[in-house]
């Protein structure tokens, strides 16, 4: 009989560059959480699409990260009052966004769909927006636009936009309101290289100033340089928290590759085999891929084995240790 | 992306406080222009029964009108007219995902039904009211003008609510709105006094009937008539705007591919 309970997140180790919980405290967790979710469960039918998931989001920018139908839309609708849970409890500054309307007033989404109203133009969406929220400041749309570059085109309607110029409207009517909290879900959808990093750089201003900032994306390197803190959810839970690299970390126990690259590679690949953490060794031209279960056993180990065969260490690095290979192992 | 100058210095026109801006966005990105042109359409129908009347008809020119009003304004240009406008203004908008924008705001739920209700209804005002107002100066018969648009006003607001309040109670407002009138209204409707007196159709007809002077060529016993029908659409209309406020609390917000 299998435990019916979700397996706990690896624990990940805080690193002095994310804003992580104080020592002893669940990497799923943050000191002063702005947003917390409590064993949160959904469904739509007989699909489950989030299971028990429990952790919280503060101030600073957040990845929540997932290969697709992982949950994470589900989870940041939730989030905001869009969609109720069937079990479990999500509050936003301790209210529920679900019943408590105020929560809008510190709340802002901007969701992954393409909707939006093609008959206004952009700046009639943030102006909308603004007066909803009844926004005190008139020049605040103005701002707005301009922080994503579209005050040049903000009388176009947004029909006739394309899709990262819509994706920015969206941005520019979630930023109007002063948000505390922001969640973005997928925000650099369709945006051309020069705007994703613009984009990236405004969402890390928005954390620096101590909003809490929670953005998915599929386009992961991009995460990586965005967020300091990320939740992984893998088929709607929980799979891991922490910053990427300490994530992958806690994997250490997974198999990983890692590029050897040496003049003498056939030498040291003989060698190589006879080493306990090494699974396979795979020769590519001058440059050996070996396996391992155990990535600090093999870093331990590797030069001792090149010093003993005489072959000159030219480059070692792990060929996996971006997001896709931390998805791609917790899926197994 | 830093805040420009001009940006900075631009204080920007007031904003709307938030009825006047669900009212605005709903008469601006509600009512597209290929919306406008559906509206404006069975508007043109209701002029064309007027000119039949006078054109075809074999009997007095009142007679002539009364079949003309009975049959194709309250039946056809009026429900059909509303319920476009009325599924645009909130069912369309869920269905295209875009109502989230105003969901997800602080502003109560009272307040966006009634201005997306009430953005409709001015709709209804400027488009299909003079045109039935019309339609009865076209068959000669213009006193039965004024009676018509009080009917129009009193119905196109109770008519605006129900397809309104349908687009928050059901997914498929457009399949439900046609649904209450063909089965509801012409089925239903027609044989029993108890359904008509519910509905904007019949209400709406009585109205017309109880205050034009040829109006007993087309009232119907059993429902009430004159002002007394207008009061049953005030009836109507609040219900189906409460109902509608009671629902967006519960609806979720997500556009109909989720």
């Amino acid at each position: 009989m299998t435990d019916p309970r979700p397996e706990p997140p690896p624990t990940v180790a805080p690193t002095a560059a994310t804003p992580m919980p104080p020592e002893g405290l669940d990497p799923a967790f943050v000191a002063e959480p702005t947003v917390v979710a409590s064993s949160v469960s959904m469904w739509f039918g007989p699909k489950v699409a989030v299971t028990e998931l429990s952790c919280s989001f503060g101030p600073g920018v957040t990845g929540l990260l997932g290969p697709n139908g992982a949950g994470k839309t589900t989870f940041m609708r939730a989030m905001c009052g869009v969609l109720p849970t069937n079990q479990g409890r999500i509050t936003v500054l301790g209210r529920d966004p679900r019943r408590d309307r105020s929560v809008q007033e510190v709340l802002s989404l901007v969701p992954e769909d393409d909707a939006v109203p093609r008959a206004l133009t952009a700046r009639q969406l943030v102006r909308y927006t603004a007066s909803l929220h009844s926004v005190k400041d008139r020049s605040a749309p103005e701002r707005s636009l301009a922080t994503v570059g579209l005050s040049d085109v903000a009388d176009r309607r947004l029909g006739g936009f394309s899709k990262g110029m819509r994706q920015r409207a969206k941005v520019a009517a979630a930023l109007v309101t002063g948000p505390q909290v922001i969640v973005l879900d997928e925000p650099l959808n369709g945006a051309d290289p020069v705007q994703r990093l613009a984009l990236i750089e405004l969402f890390q201003s928005l954390g620096a100033q101590g909003r809490t900032v929670i953005v998915s994306s599929h386009v992961l390197h991009e995460v990586e340089r965005l967020a300091t803190r990320q939740i992984v959810m893998v088929r709607g839970r929980l799979a891991a928290a922490g910053e990427h690299r300490a994530i992958r970390d806690s994997l250490a126990d997974r198999p990983r590759a890692v590029l050897v690259r040496t003049p003498e590679p056939r030498r040291l690949a003989a060698d190589l085999m006879a080493v306990e953490a090494v699974t396979g060794v795979t020769l590519d031209g001058s440059a050996l891929i070996v396996s391992t279960p155990r990535a600090g056993e093999l870093a331990q180990a590797l030069p001792l084995v090149a010093r003993k065969a005489g072959a000159r260490l030219t480059e070692v690095r792990p060929l996996d240790d971006s997001l896709e290979s931390v998805f791609r192992e917790l899926l197994r | 992306m830093s805040l420009s100058p001009a940006a900075e210095r631009s204080e920007g026109s007031p904003l709307p406080p938030p009825f006047a801006a669900v009212v605005l966005y709903t008469l601006r990105a509600c009512l597209p222009a290929k919306r406008w042109f559906g509206v404006l359409l069975p508007c043109v129908g209701a002029l064309m029964f007027g000119w039949l009347a006078l054109a075809t008809g074999t009997g007095s020119r009142a007679s002539n009108f009364a079949d003309a009003a009975q049959f194709g304004l309250f039946l056809l240009i009026f429900p059909f007219t509303c319920q476009i406008i009325g599924d645009a203004v909130l069912g369309a908008d869920v269905r295209a995902g875009t109502f989230q924008l105003t969901w997800l705001s602080p502003v109560r739920f009272s307040t966006i039904a009634l201005g997306r209700w009430f953005g409709g209804w001015v709709v209804a005002l400027v488009t299909l009211v003079p045109a039935l107002a019309l339609a009865p100066v076209i068959a000669g018969v213009p006193e039965a003008a004024g009676p018509m648009a009080i009917a129009g006003v009193f119905g196109s607001a109770a008519y605006i609510a129900l397809f309104m309040m349908i687009g928050v109670v059901t997914r498929r407002s457009a399949l439900w709105s046609l649904a209450v009138v063909l089965l509801g209204e012409w089925l239903l409707g027609t044989q029993l006094a108890g359904v008509a007196q519910l509905s904007p159709r019949w209400e709406a007809q009585q109205v017309f009937a109880g205050i034009w002077d040829y109006g007993h060529l087309i009232e119907r016993d059993n429902i009430p008539l004159g002002w007394s029908a207008a009061v049953r659409l005030v009836v109507i209309t609040v219900i189906c705007l409460v109902v509608a406020t009671w629902s967006l609390t519960r609806m979720k917000p997500i556009g109909g591919d989720d």
